[in-house]
This record gives structure tokens, sequence and C-alpha cells, in this order.
């Protein structure tokens, strides 16, 4: 069997045991996931966030949404694509640190593989005693996406995962 | 205090354990069981015994049950149902009696009354999707799973027997005694799931342009369970992931379809003559002498006007097949059907695709082509592909049946696609068909363990995606060198290894117990073969080893420790202490530099290296002196005393001791340097070490994993040069999977995470 080509690679360290539905299929388009590591990086002063999104996902939901001639991760790739990835993260990744709402800077993004990673900063952050972050990415496009978030602040790891009907992973460092 | 002692040691010994144990104990310790990683694993392997040798091959008194079957098939197109009937001739080879037979039941996993779902949590969020909420709450779900019309004996008398869910206990009038056999007759229907929709290892896929089926067909009539000396019968039931057991046997198959549907699978077709047209005939007998590129039976055009119109007459196609452990087939009226010839050994072997037009073009160009590179290089890493064929067939999914699979890839509605639909495609082929070697010849429990097929596997079909791209330059993209193999080179599984320890599983797990399926069974064992081979084993101690146990257990059925004995029976390699580390623990590799000492060598006693002399009352200016660097001394001695076999004392000795050949070939080292290794990771694995000189220069130097066997957490190493190291690497080709390379280098490199790097990336 070929497993699962989609759930394989993303999920590096997080369940998703829970994620799986009753029979494990071989088809590709079983599950959908995405990866955020938000990482709280005090000598920079920053937020620092990467998102990891199946390439074929964020093609889907770029064609949909914005431009239906857009081809991800090809050689001669229309620069459309950054501001569409921008404009499409601004409005589905909301973070509140300190009960402050906060916005990101999209700095760019690398393909891996099958994966898009997106580097993402909140500036000028001294410290950090408490975070909400709402993660809408892809239920516009897949009902039963799921979306991991893994933190680092404060020297204190944790792993949520988010789906549509629970879509806010709050931490509280008090 | 330590140093100096330590460095005298070196001098007058040769050698020294850094196991010091200089600090009082306050406490007086506990004891323990052996806990070294070198440890033999007779804990954890099975005792060999007449049925399987220490040495992991087969022995004396090995057997292995068979399975005949004579099978009349019908598809119900317009239904979507299958209609079967079957005798299974089964041979009792075992010394046991037999009281009953197991036959397995897959389909029950889909029936209504399945266990399956309720093996997962479930929970309520604040809201849901209406259709989700209809899909859990509403809907009764798929009517899958077998309808057993009646089990008979060949008299025609009903046998007794009783269903465990995806099981069925089969009651024989009489015992079955060695050599025994015993025929019997099943008759059952069920309806095919939409594998699309519902997911499944086989199934259809619905095309509603012509309302069209392509059927991918398997697990679609009730299977004998195994029979064996390690499990008796085959107890662990069919949940959806783990695959299957089954043992070999012969097949022949009667398969009726709609007249205008093209159908291919498992076997010999004994009855191409009927189902042929006259054109088929002729374009086969081409392809059969074809080996540069493939021939089509049915083109493209042929399909495309086939699938516009339903026959409504039938057609039956008839297939036999010698030892195989399964059967599969695939039947559509919109197959595109194409062959080439493949020389394997002295014998031909054809490559066989079948795809719709949605494949195309790029199923045309590439599967056929895939299939043949496919046998070339797994019969060169194991055996020649001892059957007739091999088909790859167009399905969004991947999977394996004797000689024939089922995998995903295709085009866009425009027949574009993207280097990762092609790649993703010429590799789930590659490993689908490479699957005929492991596990349908190599015929391991793949219900027990996952890894035996799919790691062994996914480590050929690495082999087998470098071959490709050597042997199909064309098939790679501009700037490529290589093929884009995901899996296989070290650094890839470092993520997962490197993970969160709560949701990792050893290697040694149930497929159905582990986390994270694809690494645990595919990318962690594929891995691990691969180190094995590039940096501990070496190509050709590993390959002779790894050919020996698939020779071995060809046709046969093979565990675990079958496998690891063997490797380490072909190649004098004692691996013990790595099977513990990557399989049956979830260690990962972290090897790293904590410390290193620069020093200079002189005959111009220093302090500490006076007191030890008046300890052992030896004359200070018998002895030559190490000082290091920052210490009072060392920038004079660096300067005045050039290398060691200058010194005045050394050079005495050196003329009084050694031959003047030996003279000759004295080295000069005048720099010294004590490098100590830390592992904060648990596996063992050889430090492979470079040296970066101040002119430019490189040296690599190996230590074998061993180097761990007295001390799990640091190793230390003297190191004399001639010339001045400027920096040390460690695992500088990353092939060790290290989790963490931030401590592999000295001067200590300042390491940027991953975001840095991004960043600083973007400035430049």
């Amino acid at each position: 069997m070929n497993p699962l080509k989609r759930t394989k690679r993303l999920i590096h360290s997080l369940v998703f045991l829970v994620a799986m539905p009753a029979v494990l299929s071989v088809t590709q388009h079983e599950y959908y996931v995405s990866v955020t590591t938000v990482e709280f990086a005090k000598e920079h002063e920053a937020v620092q966030i990467i998102s990891q999104i199946f390439i074929d996902d964020f093609e889907k939901l770029i064609r949909k949404r914005f431009d239906s001639e857009i081809v991800l991760a090809v050689e001669n790739e229309s620069e459309k694509v950054s501001d569409y990835m921008n404009r499409y993260l601004q409005t589905k990744l909301l973070f509140e640190i300190n009960g402050q709402k906060q916005d990101f800077i999209f700095l760019g993004k690398r393909y891996d593989e099958d994966i898009v990673y997106c580097y993402l900063e909140i500036e000028n952050i001294k410290e950090v005693k408490s975070m909400n972050i709402t993660n809408n990415i892809l239920y516009d496009l897949y009902e039963e996406q799921e979306n991991i978030v893994r933190t680092k602040i404060n020297s204190k790891n944790k792993s949520f995962i988010l789906t549509q009907a629970r879509n806010k992973a709050v931490l509280n460092f008090n | 205090m330590k140093i100096i002692k330590y460095f005298l040691a070196v001098l007058l010994v040769g050698s020294v354990s850094v196991h010091a144990q200089e600090q009082e104990q306050k406490e007086r310790q506990q004891g323990h069981t052996n806990n070294n990683k070198f440890k033999q694993l007779y804990d954890e392997f099975a005792t060999p015994n007449m049925f399987r040798t220490g040495s992991g091959a087969p022995g004396p008194a090995y057997y292995q049950q068979q399975a005949d079957y004579k099978m009349d098939i019908e598809i119900d197109d317009e239904n979507a149902r299958l209609y079967g009937s079957e005798v299974i001739t089964y041979t009792n080879n075992s010394p046991d009696e037999l009281k009953y037979l197991w036959v397995q039941l897959d389909q029950n996993m889909r029936a209504r009354d399945s266990k399956t779902p309720l093996i997962n949590s479930s929970g309520i969020g604040p809201a849901t999707t209406p259709s989700r909420a209809a899909k859990s709450y509403l809907s009764k779900g798929f009517d899958g799973g077998f309808h057993i019309e009646h089990v008979k004996d060949t008299k025609g008398n009903d046998l007794p027997h009783m269903i465990n869910r995806t099981m069925m206990r089969v009651e024989l009038p009489n015992a079955l005694k060695t050599g025994d056999k015993f025929s019997f007759a099943i008759k059952w229907w069920y309806n095919i799931n939409d594998h699309v929709k519902d997911g499944g290892r086989s199934g259809y896929e619905y095309f509603p342009e012509n309302d069209n089926r392509i059927y991918v067909m398997a697990q679609f009539y009730p299977r004998m369970a195994v029979y064996n000396d390690v499990e008796g019968w085959q107890n662990s039931q069919f949940w959806g992931r783990d695959e299957f057991a089954l043992p070999f046997g012969n097949f022949d198959v009667s398969i009726t379809v709609p007249a205008d549907h093209i159908l291919d699978g498992t076997g010999y077709l004994t009855n191409r003559e009927e189902v042929f047209t006259k054109e088929m005939m002729k374009r086969y007998n081409k392809a059969k002498k074809t080996y540069d590129r493939p021939v089509e039976i049915v083109t493209q055009a042929e399909a495309e006007l086939i699938e516009k119109s339903k026959s409504k007459k039938k057609k039956t196609w008839k297939l036999s097949a010698q030892m195989v452990r399964d059967f599969g087939f695939a039947t559509s009226r919109k197959f595109i059907w194409d062959m080439m010839a493949v020389k394997i050994g002295e014998k031909d072997v054809m490559a066989v695709s079948l795809y719709s037009k949605e494949g195309n073009p790029l199923w045309g160009e590439w599967s056929t082509r895939t299939v043949a590179a496919t046998l070339k290089s797994y019969s060169r890493m194991t055996f020649d592909y001892p059957y007739h064929k091999a088909i790859s067939v167009h399905a969004p999914m991947g999977m394996e049946y004797p000689m024939i699979c089922y995998n995903f890839g295709r085009p866009d509605e425009n027949g574009n696609y993207t280097d990762r639909v092609k790649f993703g495609m010429i590799s789930v082929i590659i490993h689908e068909v490479g699957h005929n070697w492991f596990p349908m010849i190599v015929n391991s429990d793949e219900r027990q363990w996952t890894w035996m097929d799919e790691g062994l596997n996914t480590f050929v079909q690495y082999v087998a995606e470098q071959d490709f791209a050597e042997w199909n330059p064309s098939a790679l993209s501009e700037g490529m060198t290589k093929y884009p193999s995901r899996r296989g080179p070290a650094a890839n599984i470092v993520r997962y290894m490197g993970g969160d320890q709560d949701y990792i599983a050893p290697i040694m797990t149930k497929g159905l117990n582990t986390y994270q399926f694809g690494n645990n069974a595919y990318g962690k064992p594929g891995t691990a073969l691969n180190i094995l081979r590039e940096t501990v084993m070496g190509r050709e101690l590993f390959d002779y080893a790894f050919s020996e146990y698939a020779n071995r257990w060809k046709f046969k059925h093979p565990t675990p420790e079958d496998f690891f004995r063997t490797m380490e029976d072909a190649s004098a390699m004692d691996l013990d202490w790595f099977w513990r580390g990557w399989f049956y623990t979830t260690d990962y590799t972290d090897i790293g530099i904590k410390e290193v000492k620069k020093y200079a060598v002189t005959t111009n006693p220093t302090e500490e290296g006076k007191q030890l002399a008046e300890r052992y009352n030896i004359d200070p200016q018998e002895l030559v002196y190490f000082v290091e660097e920052g210490q009072e001394g060392f920038e004079e001695a660096m300067a005045n005393e050039g290398n060691m076999a200058d010194l005045p004392t050394v050079k005495e000795f050196v003329m009084d001791n050694f031959s003047p050949e030996e003279q000759q070939e004295l080295n000069t080292p005048k720099y010294f340097y004590q490098i100590t290794y830390e592992k904060p990771g648990g596996l063992v694995m050889p430090i492979i070490v470079e040296y970066t000189y101040a002119d430019g220069t490189k040296k690599r130097e190996t230590f074998p994993a061993q180097i761990w066997r007295l001390n799990d957490k640091e190793a230390r190493r003297a190191v004399a040069s001639e010339k001045e190291i400027v920096s040390i690497q460690v695992d500088p080709d990353l092939e060790t999977a290290d989790v963490d390379t931030s401590n592999n280098s000295w001067p200590r490199e300042v390491t940027e995470n991953e975001f840095e790097k991004f960043k600083s990336q973007l400035k430049n």
C-alpha cells in the first residue's frame, strides 16, 4: 500500500491518530492537515510563525478564491502568488497577544517536496503573557480540514489540533 | 590531574577507558540487569527451532500450508455488485491436526455492523457542518460486507460455520491430518464500495461522464487465513489498516463482465483468443517483441469510443495463476491498454498498464516504462522476477496485489501536470510494483508487521528510483541531478525521529497501534536499511545479505527474526545493537562534540607532570609532557619543540626499539588534540568525523558504533596530527539521521533556527 500520501509527512511529530477516520484508506485526498509553528523569539522581540500547508491544497484554494490560472511551485510561478497567500493568511490566521490583536508580516514562502512553508513574523513583542491563536486555514476548501498548531513560548512547548468547530488555541503564562 | 593521568596512560599503555570513576560514592548504588546497548537480542527474539534456524534460514522442519482456488466471478455493473462462487482446496502440510479452518471475510470491515468505526475516539465540538452532521449522525452508511449464501462440502452438504466479524470458522467433518487435503465451496455476493468516496484498498471509481466505472478489485473472495508455526491460525482481525497474511496457492478464475470491458489481473490469460479481437492479437504479438517502448493494445481513440455506449452482452475472461498468495483484477470499458517486454535474466516479462483517458498524457508516457525499470532494479537487488507480467492500473490509490497494482497520479482536465504529480506517480508505481517482491513473494505477515513489507519495499524503492533516473535521464526536469526521492536519505527522517516522543512507536509495533503510520512503517525502516547499507555495513556486505534474505524466503513466510538473523549470518556483522536501537526503541541519533583541547608536546616538565613523575618515582627527564593550550609553556613548546619524533627522549627510545624500516615510516605529529564526543541521543551509531586542517585539506575518520559500548554518554579520542586542525565536523554528510546538528561542529557554529535561516536568505 502507499501510505497516505497526504498525511505522512506533514505530521512530523504530532498526533494525528485522533484525526484518523475509521478506515485508513490509501487514497490521496483523505486527510487535510496543516501545521503552524509559533515561536516567541525573545532575543529578537518577535513571534516567528511558520505555516506548512500542502501545495495541492493551497493551489486549489488560490484557484478557487483568487485566480483559476495559478499553478504553484513551478519555475514561472506568477508573482501574484505571494500576495494571494498573504491576503489569505491575514484573514484566516489571527493572533491576540497580551489581550491585543497583533498583525503579522508575510516574509515569504518556500517549497519543499509537496509542502509550502509560509514565514510570518509579528514584530515588537517584548514579552508574552498570553496568546490566543485563531486558525481558519482551508475550512473554506475542506470542512474536514484539521490545523495543528505547535507553540514554543517562554520555553514551553504545546500542541493543539484545531478544527472548524474548535478553531482557537488559548495560552496563558501567568 | 585526570588529564595528565590519561595522557600518561596513553603514552605507557596505548589506550584508556574514559570510565574513570574518581568521585567517591556517597550512597551505595543499586545493582541492575544488563542494559548495555550491545546486549544480544536473546530476550526479544524467538528461540530458534526446527522450523526457523538461528541463522535466519528456514529450518529442516519448515512447512507452509497451501490454498488453491477455483472461482467463478461476475460483476453486475449496473448495481456495482459482485457475485462469486469458489471451491477452495486446502492442504495441511503442518505436523498438526486441524479441527477447523479459518477463512478471511475482509469485506465485512465495511459491513454496517463492523466494529472498525467503534475503535476510534469521537467527540462533540460546539458546532459542525450539516454535511458532517448528516454523515456522522443520520446516515446508515454504505451497505458493505459479504453475504455468504452457503458453505458446502464437495458433495453439496452444508458445512457448519461461524462468522466472527472478518473471520469465518469452518468446521471440518474429520480432522485434517498432515498431508491431507480438504475441498469446500462458498457462494457469496457483496456491494462494491466506491473507493474514492468511502476509501478502501479495492472498489470502483465512478465517472459521471458516460456513467462509467473503473473497477480495481481485491479482497473480493473469502480467502484462507495463514496457519503457521509462529501464530497457529492468524487470529488478528482485519480492522482496515493492517494488511494481509495469506498462504500461497494456485488460482483458476473466470470473471464475467460486460462484453465491452477490458480486463486484466493476476495470472495467465488462458482464453486470450476468445476475448481479443484479431487486431488486438496482432498488437499483442508485437508488444511481446518490443523492448524499447510500450505498444498499445487498446488505443485512447478506441477507448474513448467504447466508453460512450454500453454493451448488454457479457464476456468471460479466464485467468490462471500459480504460486501466488492473492488475486486482483481491474475491469472497465474506459481502459487504454499498453505493454512492452522486459528482459529479466533469460526470460521475457511483460510490463503492462491499464488507464483511462483521464490519466493521459502522463500514463502513456511513463507508467509502463516505470514498471519495466522497477522489474530490473528489484531483480538486481533480490532475485529475478518470477512471474510473467506486472500491471500498473490507473486508480486514485496506491495498492498492490500479485502481478497487478493500482496507482495514483492524474493530470488536470487539460492534461497538464506538474513535477509533483509526475514523480508522485512514478514513485507510487515503483513502490507498488516493488511489492511483488515484498510481501507477494517474500511473503511476510503484514497483519502483524507492516514494516516487513513496507519498510523493506520503501528501501528498495529508493534504490529503484535512483536507477530509474539514471536509466531515463529525460524523465528529470531541468536542474535535477537525481531522482527526487522523498524517503531513503537519512536527513528526511530527522523530523519524525526528533519529534514528540508521545506520538512515536517503535518499528516493532503492530501497524494498527502505531502513530504516524507512514513514518513508522515505511519511512523509518526504509531509511534505517539505507543507513545500514551506506554507513554501517557498506554496499557489498549489505547487498549480499539482503539478497540472501530475499532468496531464502522467496515463496515462504519469514518473520522479523528471520530477516535480522540472515542479515547478520550472511555478513559476519553482529547487528543486534542496530536492530535493538532502530527497530525496538524510539531512540534517535544525536552525537556531538562536547569539548576539544589542544596540546603541544615538550620535554620540559610541566608542574603537573613533575608531580606525577614524583608520585610514580620516575625521573622527570625520562618523560614527555603535554601542555594544554592556554597553559604556561604551550606557546614555547609549539615554537621550539617541533614534532614528537624530534624530542630527544623519544628519539632515543625509537633508536633502541624500532627497526630501521620502522624508523623510516614514523609519523611526525606536532599538534595534539583531545576530543570529547557526547551522545545526548539514545541510539548508538558510528562517529563519523571530518577534520579540516589549516592548509584547507580534510581528512575523515569513522569510529564504529562499538566505541559507545562502555560509556553510552561520552567518548574521548586523542588525535596526533602533523597539521593543525582548524575545525571538526561530526556526520558531515548527514548520513546518520542526527536530530540535532547544532552540536556537530567545533568550533561550535552559531546555528540559526529555521525561521532565521529563511530570513537571512531573504536578505541575501
